[in-house]
């Protein structure tokens, strides 16, 4: 083992556990503010850092002029070669055209915010409607490429290719610092400027504030277990994301044996995984792969339990005991249901699992009863709600860790969050593809049917992976926010019933599957040409599926988000007069 | 007693009660819907709650969506009516209208006004006509804001416009408001005057208030 092997695993396991535990701190505050927000009510939203204004200008123009700077620079050191410069004219047109109407929108926002403050925010608001600037946008996307497709060749596509190698930096360059200096602009008038980060600093000063809190320990109590259970459910959650995978392999050069790290190759070819200077971009690569997760995910019950025991409570113990009870219920389901799935792609390994997805068709599609049964007993899990029976608060007060204060607490509830992080990351990996996205190769977007090519944009290899780790990170919250609306709409279950479905539902379903998996694939073993032919069309249209649904629910969001809001304005009441002569309730500040 | 055998007819209307087909005893398409319904409010209310949209409390409070406040930094203005902190109002020149009747002070129910009346000094215009008040204290804790000192009061001299809501201090001294601190207060105009006019003797515009004190 070198010294890079071992920077290179220190990395990665810093990389993992950050994600896993940033994005549990996050959700332990969205899963109040947002939960709040669906009952309409407003949630934990004070936490604010105030800034004085210079800095907060500061704030937005040096890193803005920064990254105009880099663009610049790299336009003008750094010129394409011959092949490249149509891509690198096509990347930076795109990116110029979304750095101009995604700045427009922000502004029409602002403008619905604050009112007209200035002739840019009365252009904008004469525009109407901030949906017409995306429909733009959008448009503006697409026509370029057309017109880049349609001109292919010709002296008059060279001729726009060079305008749009040009322009494309330049304009991209003017529109990040237009929109700094516009924001800079727009707040001169405040003395201070609150720094909310959409309202993340209020986790991290939930966090500070529960180290400082008490820590108490029962008189009675097994201080040595009462110590260790939080850390003993804490730790199997979090090390679980050593081994899935967030990223494609990445393949560096190799010098004389060995990996040379400063060198990443720019292309791979396709389909082709290096076997010298290859990093995984997963912690450990185990050949014993999803059996690693199952071995930790059992010893999860063990702090639970020990929490229940250690406490000298009798709500604890009979939170633990439910605790041990369902977890060992449903680690049974979650063991077999998996086992379909694993019959199809023929590996315990995860990263090859999620290579077969990105073959073939995602885990979703060939084992759709699986990731239903898979999904809710990872819900149950986590014991969180509906299956939140060891903590079940109107029954037996706070359940295992009734006698739990300060960081301890915080270190159980915690580890609930990482352990939706995990089930979710699990989950993308075994059923959504893993890192996959349609179409995106290792050495670009190909989109060809039957020999006929509807888009080619070639990517380096870097950013090939980059998209990949976007990709799997963007399913993982999707994932996450699933399993937290659930938590905001169902009700608890009755123990019997947690236990009957448990047992008498999701445990035969599971083994059902297994059954119909094994049939499946036997009658398709011993089919012919025709069968196959049909089933590779058929993952083909998957992807398209998939490739089509997100990008219309992407569409779908942008425009919904844009939609304006039409209130009517009732002033009957003296309180309402008063209120707006203060301009509306909300803005009136405290003022006795 | 001579009750007619046989079933009774049944009166009044049949309540709907949701059967147990399939789609509710497989739980999953009734999950839907609620997973759908709480989706479509979060969506809502996030959006609105990014682009600063949310429906007003007071002005929007028939559209739905969330309108709670985060008080103290935000506050519900209150109506015209609302009785606060009281105040004492001044006369032109600045001095408490207050006459020192002890009106306010027999009407509270609280018995929270204490009330020091003193004759003006020798010279003045006012002297033996109308008295003030040397001390003039309220315990806003004892308070019950009724508004009877305002509605006993002759000369309009102490009202409880302030908009002010009975704020909350650390110890007992702290809600004896004195005569100072009540004269202090504006209304919620920012007024220490109102609209009624107090006549001074010898107001030429109203010959006939005399303040000759020997016609009494």
């Amino acid at each position: 083992m070198t010294t890079g092997n071992i920077v290179e695993f220190a990395l990665k396991a810093f990389i993992v556990v950050m994600f896993g535990m940033n994005l549990a701190v996050i959700l332990t505050w969205v899963d109040r503010r947002q939960g709040s927000m669906m009952q309409d009510r407003v949630g934990p939203n004070r936490a604010v850092a105030w800034l004085p204004r210079p800095l907060a200008q500061a704030l937005m123009l040096v890193p803005a002029a920064l990254a105009a700077g880099g663009i610049i620079f790299y336009f003008l050191k750094i010129p394409a070669l011959p092949v490249e410069r149509t891509n690198r004219a096509m990347f930076f047109s795109q990116l110029a055209i979304f750095a101009l109407w995604a700045t427009g929108v922000a502004i029409a926002g602002r403008v619905q915010r604050r009112g007209i403050d200035n002739s840019l925010d009365r252009f904008v608001s004469s525009l109407g409607d901030p949906r017409r600037i995306f429909y733009a946008g959008l448009a503006a996307h697409l026509g370029t490429a057309l017109v880049a497709a349609l001109l292919k060749g010709t002296p008059e596509g060279r001729q726009l290719r060079e305008i749009g190698y040009g322009a494309g930096p330049a304009v991209l360059a003017a529109a990040v610092l237009a929109g700094a200096v516009y924001a800079a602009y727009s707040i001169r008038k405040q003395e201070r400027v609150g720094l909310r980060l959409a309202g993340l600093l209020h986790p991290a000063a939930d966090g500070l504030k529960t180290i400082w809190k008490e820590d108490f320990i029962p008189p009675n109590a097994d201080r040595f277990l009462h110590g260790i259970a939080p850390i003993v459910s804490f730790f199997p959650v979090l090390v679980v994301l050593a081994v899935v995978p967030f990223g494609d392999t990445l393949c560096f050069a190799v010098k004389a044996g060995h990996t040379d790290y400063s060198q990443l190759l720019r292309a791979v070819p396709p389909g082709g995984v290096c076997v010298e200077g290859a990093v995984k971009l997963q912690v450990v690569d185990l050949n014993v792969g999803i059996l690693y997760f199952f071995a930790l995910a059992g010893t999860g019950i063990v702090g639970a339990a020990l929490a229940g025991w250690a406490s000298d409570n009798k709500f604890s113990l009979l939170g633990g005991l439910r605790a041990a009870s369902q977890m060992v219920s449903y680690e049974v389901t979650l063991g077999l249901t998996v086992i379909g799935a694993l019959m199809i792609y023929g590996t315990v390994r995860l990263d090859e699992m999620v290579r077969w997805q990105a073959e073939n068709a995602w885990g979703i599609f060939v084992q759709p009863l699986a990731f239903f049964l898979f999904f809710t007993a990872a819900v149950a899990e986590s014991k969180r709600i509906p299956f939140d029976l060891p903590e079940g608060e109107s029954e037996i007060v706070a359940g295992y860790y009734t006698e739990y204060s300060g960081m301890k607490f915080a270190m159980f509830f915690f580890s609930e969050y990482v352990a939706v992080v995990t089930a979710s990351a699990l989950m993308v990996t075994l059923f959504l593809g893993g890192w996959h996205l349609p179409f995106v190769y290792r050495d670009g977007i190909h989109v060809a049917f039957g020999g006929t090519s509807y888009l080619d944009v070639p990517l380096t290899q870097l950013s090939a992976v980059l998209i990949g780790v976007l990709a799997f990170i963007g399913k993982v919250i999707a994932l996450c926010w699933v399993q937290l609306s659930i938590r905001w709409t169902l009700p608890r279950f009755r123990y019997d019933q947690l236990m009957k479905l448990g047992w008498r539902m999701l445990l035969p379903a599971s083994l059902v599957n297994v059954l119909a998996t094994g049939l499946v694939m036997l009658a398709i073993a011993s089919a012919g040409a025709v069968v196959h032919q049909s089933l590779a069309t058929a993952a083909e249209l998957t992807m398209v599926v998939v490739a089509g649904t997100g990008l219309a629910l992407l569409v779908w969001f942008v425009a919904f988000v844009l939609r304006p809001v039409h209130k009517r304005r009732l002033i009957v009441s003296t309180s309402a007069k008063y209120a707006e002569a203060q301009g509306g309730t909300h803005t009136a500040r405290m003022g006795a | 007693m001579n009750a007619p055998l046989g079933p009774r007819k049944v009166v009044g209307t049949p309540v709907f009660r949701a059967g147990r087909t399939v789609t509710v005893q497989s739980y999953l398409p009734e999950i839907a819907r609620g997973l759908g319904i709480t989706m479509g409010h979060f969506f809502k209310n996030t959006k609105e709650m990014v682009l600063g949209q949310r429906p007003d409390p007071v002005l929007e409070s028939i559209e739905d969506g969330v309108n709670t406040i985060s008080y103290p930094e935000q506050r519900r203005p209150y109506p015209e009516r609302f009785r606060g902190v009281h105040r004492l109002t001044h006369r032109a020149d600045g001095s408490p209208r207050c006459v020192a009747c002890l009106c306010c002070s027999t009407a509270c129910p609280a018995q929270c006004m204490y009330i020091v009346p003193a004759e003006y000094p020798a010279g003045d215009a006012r002297r033996g006509y109308e008295r003030y008040p040397e001390r003039f204290v309220i315990d806003e804790l004892r308070c019950i804001f009724c508004g009877f000192c305002v509605e006993a009061c002759p000369v309009d001299a102490i009202r409880m416009d302030t908009g002010i809501h009975a704020a909350p201090y650390d110890s007992r001294d702290q809600f004896l408001f004195d005569k100072d601190l009540l004269l202090g207060f504006p209304g919620r105009d920012g007024q220490h005057d109102h609209i009624n006019p107090r006549t001074e003797p010898g107001d030429p515009g109203f010959p006939g208030v005399t303040r000759d004190k020997h016609g009494h």
